[in-house]
């Protein structure tokens, strides 16, 4: 059974989606408002999804959604009154799916939950695959540049000052890339 | 599964997906996997290799059937039972990249063996055909490389290993403190567990495996067909990284010794120097005062003749698993093996590096009873052996 981490930040508290959730077959956890603090109540709650029903989406709002993005990754519903485009557009940047909550039926949830899910996952899969592709960038530029500043300190040639690094990092057991930021570092310090 | 988010992106032959979970088993024919993967190589080919220790060859294999890991440091035998479904998970396509080391692993018998004397295969022979004694072997996995030395040296030796010796799988890592606490006579190991067996004072090498066969293969670069299917480019990316580092390793004697160094750390092997080196370099003792440089000793490279996924080094432990009874029906040998071997990827690999490749796919070895294997007649070698077990279903005590 999905968990469902459900926030009613509305004005009213009409509950308006805790009875259809529940109806679909939901594990529902509910929070009064945005004034909790989203992270930490994640991190407890530990919900499959989180939602939240707000009658606009303020900075307020988007500002705990783009905390929770950051240090608790979680696909995030958000279901609002707001017709606004520009507001839906900046809630669906900060990495949720929104929804107008009007005429929305209990039976409608669950495909919008497995669309949210699904999106989630690729989209952590392309952050994690985006960044391991700039790490490996980063560390290619430190190797070079401590290959070349070893290639003047030893006058030999690219394989050879390779060669070099790696024998000292294999018998230090290290990776290269420790080697490499300490000639950095020791040529930084000499100046 | 899904196919890359990235996909699309890269027009070229970068890798689909850029990081990777490498499995490994603590020993010291991983040697090129964690070099690739931490001297600047794996980088080099657009790769981030992430390296997962395993505890035992059985929970490598279900985190690579599940795609847990994306590809690992696996016995050659260990592939093709996931792929034709023998043993204890159901059959799951899966692919052997290129070859990671030839030779290098080891018969060791127990300090209680040596002081009986039991000291040649013909003292061993003796005792047990003429004194009865059960004797109790360890191996790694039961349809792993090291089952099969075992077993084909016992049989080379006119000992039936499935009916004249007790099998039992224990990992390899464990093998001394077994040994130590007399649960087992012997066992059947990679480099540097029986070396280190010996250091301990818990008994002797009584054969190497290249004394089976001389440059024989052992442990391949394996994934999940889906894996090489839905990322090629990553795979040969992989290949690149592990044939280029596999080169250096054997390029002097000074990057083997570094290599040594570096294996011995705790997150890899976790072993002093002195147990790992010796052997890594081909100096052997077998703890009986024998000393000699192996000429068949470890091979990561040597030339890109240990790396080539032979299809006869494939069909091979085909052929003993049918000898053995773990198949009993005779698979089309060199149909699987044209499944499970990446011929293609390894060649495209190979050539971008200058790795020379062997023109044929096959390659003809003579093993210690005499018999030749060339990979031209599967099912009569498969019949060739005195002793077998053909018409035996698998039992109970091979684990299965």
């Amino acid at each position: 059974m999905l968990r469902i981490l459900l926030i009613d930040d509305t004005q009213n508290k009409l509950g308006r989606l805790k009875a259809a959730l529940r109806e679909a077959g939901f594990e529902v956890i509910e929070a009064p408002d945005l004034t909790i603090d989203l992270p930490a109540c994640v991190e407890t709650v530990r919900p499959d999804v989180v939602l939240i029903d707000t009658d606009s989406p303020d900075r307020d709002v988007m500002e705990q959604v783009v905390m929770v993005s950051r240090d608790q990754p979680r696909p995030i519903v958000l279901f609002t009154d707001e017709h606004d485009p520009g507001v839906m557009r900046q809630a669906i940047q900060a990495g949720v799916s929104a929804y107008i909550v009007e005429g929305i039926h209990a039976a409608r949830l669950q495909p919008i939950l497995d669309v949210a899910m699904a999106r989630f996952e690729s989209d952590q899969a392309l952050r994690a695959q985006l960044l391991a592709r700039d790490q490996q960038l980063a560390e290619r530029k430190r190797i070079e540049q401590a290959k070349g500043l070893l290639m003047k300190m030893k006058d030999c040639n690219e394989e050879q000052a390779y060669t070099l690094m790696r024998r000292q990092a294999m018998s230090r057991q290290q990776k290269l890339i420790q080697v490499a930021e300490q000639i950095i570092a020791m040529h930084e310090m000499l100046g | 599964m899904n196919t890359s988010p990235l996909a699309w992106l890269n027009g070229s032959d970068a890798p689909e997906k850029p990081s990777l979970d490498i499995g490994f088993m603590a020993l010291t024919d991983c040697a090129s996997v964690v070099v690739a993967a931490t001297q600047g190589f794996a980088q080099q080919h657009g790769l981030t290799l992430n390296l997962k220790r395993q505890g035992s060859w059985a929970s490598l294999r279900d985190k690579l059937a599940s795609g847990e890991l994306d590809a690992a440091h696996c016995l050659y035998g260990l592939v093709y039972a996931v792929h034709l479904g023998i043993g204890g998970v159901p059959a799951s396509d899966m692919a052997v990249l290129m070859g990671l080391n030839q030779n290098a692993q080891a018969i060791n018998l127990s300090p209680a063996l040596q002081r009986k004397g039991v000291t040649s295969p013909e003292a061993l022979a003796r005792l047990v055909h003429q004194h009865g004694a059960k004797l109790t072997f360890a191996q790694t996995f039961p349809t792993g490389t090291h089952a099969m030395w075992l077993y084909y040296w016992l049989a080379s030796q006119g000992i039936h290993p499935l009916h004249d010796v007790n099998s039992v799988v224990v990992p390899p890592a464990q093998m001394a403190a077994h040994i130590q606490a007399g649960r087992i006579d012997g066992f059947c190991v990679g480099e540097p567990w029986a070396a280190a067996a010996v250091a301990q004072g818990q008994g002797f090498t009584l054969a190497t495996s290249q004394s089976i066969w001389p440059d024989h293969p052992e442990k391949v670069l394996a994934c999940a067909r889906t894996f090489a299917e839905q990322y090629p480019n990553s795979a040969r990316a992989l290949i690149k990284a592990i044939l280029a580092a596999s080169r250096f390793i054997e390029q002097s004697q000074e990057n083997r010794h570094s290599t040594a160094q570096l294996l011995s750390g705790s997150a890899y092997l976790d072993t002093p120097l002195e147990t790992v080196e010796p052997r890594l370099l081909g100096a052997y003792q077998d703890g009986l005062g024998n000393h000699w440089q192996d000429n068949h000793a470890l091979h990561l490279f040597d030339h890109g003749r240990a790396n080539l996924p032979y299809l006869s080094d494939g069909m091979w432990f085909m052929t003993q698993f049918r000898r053995w009874g773990l198949l009993r029906d005779d698979p089309d040998y060199l149909g699987v093996a044209r499944q499970v071997q990446q011929l293609a990827l390894y060649h495209e690999a190979a050539e971008a590096l200058g790795v020379p490749c062997p023109a044929l796919p096959m390659r003809s070895s003579l093993l210690i009873d005499g018999n030749r294997w060339d990979g031209s007649n599967p099912y009569g070698y498969a019949r060739s052996f005195r002793l077998h077990a053909l018409g035996d279903t698998p039992d109970a005590r091979i684990g299965l």
